[in-house]
């Protein structure tokens, strides 16, 4: 097989894609990843909600699906925390609670407890975040959904000069690079931290850090911490976005970033390549099947033919006729309607694209 | 199409392309590609004066645009308002020159040997530090005689390309530019080595607009008729194929006489790995390779990334019986051709290039090798490891009886 021959090509790097993709590479498929952005990890939370669990309940792969993406998360140094059996609240960027049923460790670990003294603690001069309003709200909240946790606002102050405004991304990214950034932040937290059981940061423990690194983190600050989502880029989404992408390019999935795709090649009702609109000239991948699963109204490489998808994922026509037997689509894709269809039917249908990927192998040579 | 619009409204400020700017990861200060690309952007068309001292900073690896979900070309962006910002007149000086590197290749080439030598010498580089603001921290690289011709045709090649050797290849080290020819032939390649101008990377980068255009124009003329006699161009810098591939930055989009020309030089436009790699997935790659026993660590120049085509000498060094590499992933090296050299740059350079410094001496290579002549110089300024061409190693694997 040459460098430019794939197994399977998986078009979009959102929940959707890096599942499929993760699925056939862990089938020992040869994968090449092509993406523009990091879909909903950049502007959201990168949890699933309880409601969107309930919405798939129907459909009996669901446990197996969301168990993979957990074992998925969990090989990539991110840890999900949770289960489909499962409702928490958790606070939003908006200081009401979302009743979720799973979500990376320290998101979770922002659930309302009784009994448990919380501070909510904000970062001098930081943009977006607002520890007093985010106290208050989130106190009044408990009380409607009879928490009775109580939140009280702290705020430090960090001696560098951030630049105006500070931004969740600014002290993400001196977490990343600066130990003497960790441990000056340590020391102003552990001050703030002082009589409470647990503290509840804006989302800013670093873009790249790894779950055990945040639990040395928690050890050293000596209570608990959980992070609240804020305003775009989502820090903690896009911490799962790098670890699942780098853990994806680890196990050998090739990537193609920032170009998006010019055409599905399509002969005689088989999907032979995928054209990447590279600058200059197109770069042809080609494969033995693919997996589109790209937004919907922004990034459809299937364009206006496409009328949605059969039982087996696979794209058909607005006749009815089946497109391609060896391409499948995943994420926003197979749903009729433009939207957010939430995370889990992405996951699941991801993880359904991939299976199916691995199981139309050596269907036609390609 | 990337290039041919900037796609303004398609921002939406999810900030995606601020998580990836190698500069904005380090300085503080600094406002990063979505307010100096899209947000001043819409003012700078109102006509409202927004000139600030901060674009000059932009390094143009354009990462912001790789990331970018939406295609916004946010670095072309910053690239006009680097243009029409107004310097001081010593970095003005000292840009005019960066910016022609191949008028200094001409010059310093009349004499190699004695520029050498002066730009070698203390009080020069102190001289520099001084009245050009050039950091002397920095040596840089030696000239040597211009002799890169192009060889005879013999009448087993099948296939004619022409070659862009670029001011580096051409001033600074033509023995790579003839490992390329030799790549080429061994191949079933002839080349024809062009007679161009200067790719128009540097003049861009330091904001010299009409100069970018007039190279550009200038290696147009000297490449259409090759182009259409079917001839495909190889490069084998990263910056010069970017460049060639952008349609030369998109500088000429609104010109009649050369934008269609500009298109079609881009489209032919490919990168030597990326055409052997052609020739490996037609099983035309000549793979009589001696085995090797080398630890190589790559790293991906940006301007190799921006070319969108995977990367085709990891793959094709990785060929080579017994050599073992290792893709570093590490981020931008920081140098952006003549950015590292300026006085006031030297520290953000530095500072983006440690990530990759660490990850260097953390794989510990026998060497490192990428397709930049600038990102070499940075990795052997910031750590202790040689940093060649990969197409160096890959003729090496050749037969040595016909060795470039």
């Amino acid at each position: 097989m040459g460098i430019n021959r794939y197994d399977v090509v998986v078009v979009g790097a959102g929940f959707s894609g890096l599942v499929a993709a993760g699925v056939a590479a862990h089938r020992k498929l040869k994968v090449a990843l092509v993406a523009t952005g990091a879909g909903s990890f950049v502007t959201g939370p990168a949890w699933l909600k309880a409601q969107e669990i309930q919405q798939a309940s129907a459909a009996p792969d669901l446990g197996e699906a969301i168990a993979y993406f957990c074992e998925l998360a969990s090989l990539a140094g991110c840890l999900y925390a949770g289960d489909i059996s499962v409702t928490r609240f958790l606070p939003s960027i908006l200081g009401d609670f979302h009743s979720v049923a799973l979500a990376p460790l320290t998101l979770w670990n922002a659930e309302p407890r009784k009994g448990i003294s919380t501070a909510i603690v904000g970062v001098r001069g930081l943009s977006s975040f607002d520890e007093n309003f985010m106290a208050e709200r989130l106190t009044e909240q408990a009380r409607l959904i009879t928490s009775g946790c109580t939140y009280t606002a702290r705020q430090i102050s960090l001696s560098r000069d951030m630049g105006v405004p500070v931004t969740t991304l600014r002290v993400a990214q001196c977490f990343d690079r600066d130990s003497a950034f960790r441990e000056e932040l340590l020391n102003a937290l552990r001050a703030a931290a002082s009589g409470f059981e647990r503290i509840l940061l804006p989302g800013i423990l670093g873009l790249e850090t790894s779950a055990e690194q945040i639990a040395v983190f928690e050890r050293e600050l000596g209570c608990q911490v959980g992070e609240i989502p804020t305003l775009p880029p989502s820090i903690p989404g896009l911490r799962v976005y790098h670890h699942l992408e780098s853990y994806l390019h680890r196990i050998g999935v090739e990537l193609y970033r920032g170009f998006p795709v010019n055409k599905v090649e399509i002969q005689n009702g088989l999907c032979t390549g995928i054209q990447v609109d590279s600058t200059g000239h197109p770069l042809n991948l080609h494969c033995r099947s693919a997996v589109l699963a790209t937004g919907r109204r922004t990034a459809n490489p299937l364009g206006g033919e496409y009328a949605g998808c059969d039982q087996q994922m696979r794209p058909l026509t607005s006749t009815g006729s089946v497109m391609a037997r060896n391409l499948f689509v995943a994420g926003p894709l197979p749903h009729s309607s433009a939207g957010d269809h939430g995370n889990v039917m992405y996951i699941l249908t991801g993880y359904r694209a991939g299976s199916l990927t691995a199981s139309t192998r050596g269907n036609h040579a390609a | 199409m990337r290039l041919d619009d900037l796609a303004l409204d398609n921002c939406l400020k999810c900030s995606l392309c601020n998580t990836v700017c190698p500069v904005l990861a380090v300085h503080t200060q600094y406002p990063g590609p979505k307010r100096l690309g899209p947000e001043l952007e819409r003012m700078r068309r109102e006509g409202i004066s927004t000139d600030t001292e901060w674009v000059e900073y932009c390094l143009g690896c354009h990462r912001c645009d790789l990331a970018c979900p939406h295609q916004v070309h946010v670095s072309e962006m910053i690239a006009r308002a680097k243009a029409e910002h107004r310097k001081p007149l010593i970095r003005g000086l000292r840009d005019w020159w960066f910016a022609r590197p191949g008028l200094l290749g001409r010059l310093t080439t009349i004499l190699p040997a004695l520029s050498n030598f002066a730009l070698s010498m203390k009080p020069a580089r102190f001289f520099m530090s001084k009245l050009m603001q050039i950091t002397p921290q920095r040596r840089f690289p030696s000239y040597t005689w211009p002799n890169l011709r192009s060889p005879t045709i013999t009448c087993k090649e099948t296939q004619r390309v022409v070659f862009f050797p670029g001011c580096f290849i051409r001033y600074n080290r033509p023995a790579l530019g003839r490992v390329v020819i030799d790549l080429l032939e061994r191949n079933g390649v002839a080349v024809e080595v062009a007679s161009t101008e200067c790719c128009g990377v540097p003049a861009m980068a330091n904001g010299a607009a009409a100069e970018a255009r007039a190279v550009a124009r200038a290696n147009i003329k000297t490449l259409a008729k090759q182009v259409d006699s079917g001839m495909r161009i190889v490069t084998a810098c990263s910056s010069c194929g970017h460049m060639l591939k952008t349609g030369f930055g998109g500088l000429l989009e609104d010109d009649r006489e050369f934008a269609g020309a500009a298109q079609k030089i881009a489209s032919q436009t490919f990168d030597l790995a990326e055409l052997l790699m052609e020739q490996a997935d037609a099983g035309k790659l000549n793979i009589n390779f001696r085995p090797a026993n080398l630890r190589l660590a790559y790293h991906a120049p940006c301007h190799q990334r921006s070319q969108g085509i995977g990367r085709p000498w990891y793959h094709l060094l990785r060929m080579i019986p017994g050599v073992a590499v290792e893709d570093l992933d590490a981020g931008c090296c920081g140098m952006s051709g003549t950015y590292g050299f300026k006085q006031e740059k030297y520290a953000v350079s530095m500072e983006i290039g440690k990530e990759l410094f660490t990850s260097i001496s953390a794989t510990l290579p026998q060497m490192v090798v990428t397709e930049c002549a600038t990102c070499q110089l940075q990795i052997e300024h910031g750590t202790a490891f040689k940093a060649i061409h990969p197409a160096e190693i890959l003729l090496q694997a050749y037969d040595e009886r016909r060795s470039g």
